[in-house]
This record gives C-alpha cells, sequence and structure tokens, in this order.
C-alpha cells in the first residue's frame, strides 16, 4: 500500500485501488485545543491516542485527553519537538501508533513530513505530499489553479528576479499590487505597493522577510484586490477521487492577515454564488488530486467575482463553524479518508442549517494593538449554553507561554440565522470571566455592538478603515475603575492603619487583605 | 501628604486621557447617578477572584500596577490608569502643570517579552506618532511597534536580533 502512495506523489492522475486498514492509535503531532479536538473524535471512533508531554506545559489539559502519555519533557534538542520530524516518527515507532495527526501549525503542512511517515509506514491523516507540496508553493499553486481555469487575480507567472521585472510587471496588470512569498502564507512577506516609487523599497522588504519566515526570499506579484470578502470553502475528498464541498467561511474580521472572527455561511453569498464558488473549489482540489479535508481561500470583491488565492491543506482553526451548520464531523472525516474508506458525502444531501460564528479568545492586548499577553491564566469560566460550543486547551492554572500560539479558546455560537447567533454571541460574551492575561474580550464585545459588522457589510479593511476604537467599555466601567483607584489610594494613603500592600508584583489581591479592606469600608 | 487629612471633603481620580472622576470622601461604597445611588462592592470568591458587584452584574477587577498616587486598573479587560488627587495636589498639578509643560522625553518600551527583528527608525531622525519604530517579534507575530508621540529620536538602545524583557526601554524620543 505505501509504496503505491508514494507512486501518487508523482503520477497523481494514476487510479490506484487502495488497501484499507484500521486506525487503532494515533499519536497526535499537536497540542492545544486542536489536540484535544482531535482525542476527543477519536475517543468517539474508539480509536486510541498517545500525545507528547513537554517541558514548556507539562501540566497541559490536552495531555489529560490522551490515552497514552509519550513524556518528551528530558529532550534536550534545539527544535521544539512539534517541529521536529525525526523526533516525531522515532516517538511514533516507539509507541506503535499506527497514525498521525498533525493538526493546524506545526508540520501540518510539511510535504516532507507527510513523505517520512508514509515511508515508515505511519498513516499521515492529510493529504498526499505532493498536494502538500504543490499548495504548499504559491507560484506552483496559481499555475495549477490557471490551467484548472480557476478565475484568478493578474499576476506574475512565477517568481520575480528583481525590482526592474517587479516595476515592469506592476506597469502591465496596474496598481495597486501586492508583493508576496513564494513559500509564504499567514500574512508574512506580504506588501502592498500602490506606485512605482515604492516599488524597490517593499520588494526588497518583502524578499527579506519572506526570506527569514520560509527560508526562501522567492516573491511573486498580484493585482491587488481592494476591499475584499475574505470567502474560503470546505473541502472533504477521498482516495477515490469524490470530493465534496461543506460550504463557506466568511473570516474578513482580521488582523494583519491573522482571523479573528470567522462564521460561516456568509451574507455575501447567495445559493448560486455558493453554487459556482462550491464549484471551482472542487475543481481545485481535484487538479491537485486532493484526498482528506482542505480548504480553499477566495477573495471575494464589491462586485462578486471571486479570485483564487490560496488552498490550506490541513484543518483549520476555524472548522468548528462549518461542523456546527452542517453537522458534520471533519476531523472523523479526515480518519476515514485516511483508513482509505469511500466518503460517505454526497453533495445533494448536505445542509448549510442556521449560522454559526466563532470568536477566537487570544490572550492578547487589545489596547497595546493586539499584543500578545503572555501569563498564567488564574480564573475562567466559560458559558455553559446549548447555543454556546467551546473549544479550549486552556483550564485555570494553565500558562499562555510565549513558545507557542496565544489561543485561549474558541467560543463557537449558533442561532437559527446570523441575527440570531449574534445575539447569542453578545450573550455568551457576557458570559466569559477570564483572569490572569489581558483577552481579545473587548474586542469581541465592540464588534457585537457595531452597526457595520452587524449589517455584514464588512471587508477584510474593517480593522484598518472602519474602526477607531478597538475595544467597548460601557459608560460606568471606567467610572468603577476610578472608584476603585480612589479606594485604593484611601486605603494607602488616608487611613491611619493603612495597609501598605506591594501590588506592584502580583495582580490578584490577597483574599485576606481584600476582606479587610471590604470590612474597612 | 500634605494637609490635615480629616479636612479633604473630595478625591479625584484623572484618567490619562484627562477625565476627571470626583468622589465624596470618606469614601462611600457607593455611586451617585443622577438621584440614584448605586452600591459598589468589592467582592472576591474562588471561582471569580478579585471583582467587583454593580447593578447585580459582576465585573472582574485587578491591579496591574500601583506607585505612589497612580494606579493601573484592569477592570473588565481592558485597563484604565488614574492618577487620584486631593483638592491641594490637584492644584499644585496645575500649577506645575503650566510651569513645566509636557515631558520632554518618552521613553519607548518593550509591550512583552520579544526579540527586535528589525529596528526601522534611526537615531537623530524625527518621527510621527503612530510611525513605526521597529520590529518586535513574540508569540510568532511579529509587532510593529510605533513612536507614541512626534519627536526627534534621541537614542535606540534595542538592537536588531537581541531580546527583551517587559517593560525594557527600547527607544527614546525627544518631544516636539
Amino acid at each position: 500500500m505505501y509504496i503505491i502512495i508514494k507512486h501518487v506523489r508523482f503520477h497523481p492522475t494514476i487510479k490506484i485501488n487502495y488497501i484499507r486498514m484500521k486506525i487503532r492509535k494515533i499519536l497526535i503531532a499537536n497540542r492545544g485545543e486542536i489536540a484535544v479536538r482531535i482525542m476527543k473524535t477519536a475517543k468517539l471512533m474508539k480509536i486510541k491516542t498517545i500525545a507528547v508531554k513537554t517541558a514548556v506545559e507539562p501540566n497541559a489539559m490536552y495531555l489529560s485527553h490522551a490515552d497514552i502519555i509519550f513524556d518528551n519533557s528530558d529532550d534536550d534538542s534545539e527544535i521544539p519537538v512539534f517541529l521536529n520530524i525525526e523526533r516525531l516518527i522515532e516517538i511514533a515507532l516507539r509507541t506503535k501508533a499506527d497514525a498521525i495527526h498533525p493538526g493546524y501549525g506545526f508540520l501540518a503542512e510539511n510535504a516532507y513530513f507527510a513523505q517520512k511517515c508514509i515511508d515508515n509506514n505511519i498513516i499521515f491523516i492529510g493529504p498526499s505530499p505532493d498536494s502538500i507540496y504543490k499548495m504548499g508553493n504559491k507560484t506552483i499553486a496559481r499555475k495549477i489553479a490557471e490551467s484548472a481555469g480557476i478565475p484568478l487575480a493578474l499576476g506574475s507567472n512565477g517568481k520575480i528576479s528583481d525590482e526592474e521585472e517587479a516595476v515592469a510587471i506592476a506597469e502591465k496588470i496596474g496598481y495597486p499590487v501586492i508583493i508576496k512569498a513564494e513559500s509564504g502564507g499567514g500574512g508574512r512577506g506580504m506588501r502592498i505597493v500602490r506606485d512605482s516609487s515604492e516599488m524597490e523599497r517593499m520588494f526588497l522588504i518583502a524578499g527579506k522577510e519572506a526570506e527569514k519566515a520560509f527560508n526562501d526570499s522567492s516573491v511573486f506579484i498580484e493585482k491587488y484586490i481592494e476591499n475584499p470578502k475574505h470567502i474560503e470553502f470546505q473541502i472533504i475528498g477521498d482516495k477515490m477521487g469524490n470530493i465534496v464541498h461543506l460550504g463557506e467561511r466568511e473570516c474578513s474580521i482580521q488582523r494583519k492577515h491573522q482571523k479573528l472572527l470567522e462564521e460561516a455561511p456568509s451574507s455575501a453569498l447567495d445559493d448560486n454564488l455558493r453554487e459556482v464558488m462550491g464549484k471551482t473549489a472542487i475543481d481545485m482540489a481535484r487538479a491537485v488530486g486532493y484526498y482528506s479535508a482542505g480548504t480553499v481561500e477566495f477573495l471575494l470583491d464589491s462586485n462578486r467575482n471571486f479570485y483564487f488565492m490560496e488552498m490550506n491543506t490541513r484543518i483549520q482553526v476555524e472548522h468548528p463553524v462549518t461542523e456546527v451548520i452542517t453537522g458534520i464531523d471533519i476531523v472523523e472525516q479526515q480518519i476515514r479518508i485516511a483508513e482509505g474508506k469511500e466518503l460517505d458525502l454526497k453533495q445533494d444531501k448536505i445542509r448549510l442549517k442556521g449560522w454559526a460564528i466563532e470568536c477566537r479568545i487570544n490572550a492578547e492586548d487589545v489596547q497595546a494593538g493586539f499584543a500578545p499577553d503572555p501569563g498564567k491564566i488564574l480564573k475562567m469560566n466559560l458559558p455553559n449554553e446549548p447555543y454556546v460550543r467551546i473549544d479550549t486547551g486552556v483550564q485555570p492554572g494553565s500558562s499562555i507561554v510565549a513558545n507557542y500560539d496565544s489561543l485561549i479558546a474558541k467560543i463557537i455560537v449558533s442561532g437559527a440565522d446570523r441575527k440570531d447567533a449574534l445575539k447569542n454571541c453578545k450573550m455568551a460574551l457576557d458570559k466569559v470571566w477570564i483572569k490572569g492575561t489581558k483577552t481579545t474580550l473587548p474586542f469581541f464585545r465592540m464588534l457585537v455592538r457595531n452597526q457595520k459588522f452587524l449589517s455584514g457589510d464588512y471587508t477584510t479593511a474593517f480593522l484598518e478603515k472602519d474602526l477607531d476604537k478597538f475595544y467597548h467599555s460601557s459608560e460606568y466601567e471606567e467610572m468603577l475603575a476610578a472608584w476603585l483607584a480612589t479606594s485604593l489610594f484611601v486605603d494607602e494613603n488616608l487611613k491611619d492603619n493603612s495597609i501598605n500592600a506591594d501590588y506592584g508584583n502580583s495582580r490578584e489581591m490577597s483574599p485576606w487583605l481584600l476582606n479587610k479592606r471590604i470590612n474597612q469600608f | 501628604m500634605q494637609g490635615d487629612k480629616t479636612n479633604i471633603k473630595k478625591l479625584y481620580a484623572l484618567s490619562s486621557e484627562n477625565r476627571r472622576f470626583c468622589f465624596p470622601q470618606p469614601l462611600k461604597n457607593s455611586i451617585r447617578i443622577g438621584k440614584r445611588e448605586y452600591e459598589v462592592k468589592l467582592k472576591h470568591d474562588e471561582k471569580h477572584g478579585t471583582y467587583i458587584l454593580w447593578k447585580n452584574r459582576k465585573y472582574p477587577v485587578e491591579i496591574i500596577r500601583s506607585r505612589q498616587n497612580r494606579y493601573e486598573i484592569l477592570f473588565n479587560d481592558i485597563s484604565y490608569t488614574f492618577s487620584v488627587e486631593t483638592p491641594f495636589s490637584l492644584k499644585r498639578r496645575k500649577v506645575l502643570k503650566t510651569a513645566i509643560g509636557k515631558p520632554d522625553t518618552e521613553s519607548v518600551k518593550a509591550p512583552m517579552p520579544g526579540k527586535i527583528i528589525e529596528v526601522l527608525a534611526r537615531e537623530g531622525s524625527t518621527v510621527l506618532r503612530g510611525e513605526p519604530l521597529l520590529i518586535l517579534e513574540a508569540m510568532k507575530m511579529q509587532n510593529e511597534i510605533q513612536s507614541p508621540v512626534k519627536g526627534k529620536i534621541i537614542r535606540i538602545i534595542a538592537k536588531p536580533g537581541s531580546n527583551v524583557m517587559k517593560d525594557d526601554i527600547m527607544v527614546e524620543i525627544k518631544v516636539e
């Protein structure tokens, strides 16, 4: 079986009869909420899971969801284990895992890792190394899209060699243009250029940034689509070539290309456009012989023209909104497909029901331009309501460490329609209680009160252009904070037996001190 | 503290945006809005930590920093900075402010621990408010640190590739 799959890498059009194999034990090559998410489905499927314990997070929540914990805390390698291909393969072999789920981030879109799994008779729960490689290289992806007749923004054919070529191409397709990293993603190595005077500088900066981030300074140029909506389609395909889409997600609420809130479906699409875009997404997936779960990302302009942007060859952070409106467990589908099973979904049976919104509660300081605010989560109470789904890998006592992303929890809210979901979202946000780090909560509390967002008429430029304040605070909140500051001042300066406590080092008042305080009032 | 403590009838909390909140002294655990008094309670329990109870709603509070009469309070996940003044100190503050004017140098501190990726500003150059000074990488995100003021760069302490701790001074700017 494995030798045959290797052939797929070089001859994706060859039809193969796959041998099915039941997965019994999965090594989770990830941490945090996505590790928990995968293990929950594995449990339902009666598949054992192995989690990797690291020295950075020895008491992390995801470990408690695993059947087997592999203790890697004494690993003295320079590379974090979730990026260490050799080490992960070794752990999989030692724990007799028959499959590896990479989650998102880390090695999820590393073709070499996927190939290494296959070479070691381990099932990689994801697409073929060939698909990962082709979609990971943005200029190859563009070429494949072009030959498959997928709508693309005008751009360069392949990488640009110098700034003169960059200027020539930009003149041809017209400013503004965007310079992108060939091996890029996540907004790094991207620069918007509005006229030729900026080109030389931006070309050099983008190349340098790409070199740093991806070890590859190659960049290409595309026409910059002004104020688009970010619309992506979830697709699922099996190894026999059956592919369906599970509708779209709108992810236009972004800050510097980092998604903050996602919803499904999108208020910008009607059934016709959904069908056309969905079919295009499937065509794109088919063009690279795609199997497993994947996402085809498009930009949608104000005239309802859409352009292929990129394809993500992994499960995405925002997959729950699709699960909520379709009732399909995407991780279960990934596992079934990895086992070689035929897709049990039919396009005409997939219905989008209701509306779902995901808020990413990150440990970030909204008032300081969303700067990460790592720290220990002291208290955490999350809403327990039928309309709320919570995906988290954090509990009170957990630390948000600077080594990893700053995600605390994903609050996924559903409703009968968008209005209902927004109403529920507002209620749910008021029930989230987190102490210990600053969070993106004030941003979402502002968002659910913003008329432009509520209308659905927003684009990826929303944070830059339509907001002057990134957080919500009601009129009495500042006054109450002022009252607290004043009461502290009174205690420290105006009382005869003042308690001269040092607040400088602790964010939380100790209960005994507080009781004294309360008694004094 | 100058003056007789018992003589103080009012206290002022001045926000960083110069909004002024006035409270009677002795401080009551209620706040008057229009004609009604509403009770404010500072409480603590195991489930919520420290919080303020106001109109039947709980608001999480934390004291982030306190130095002399300056307090940084985290209230419902938003931080506010106040300086608390007595009527005397408020008057003195006003006099001092007209005498000295604004502070003439601004230190740009690291908002979080991280690594300096790139220094964009140059010593001796003039920057506008909001102009990017350097790129600080933390938690996989590259953060552009912008100038909080318009002024001339006196000193750049941050070096590309170096690590900084939270609150380390990275750049000093002479306010113009």
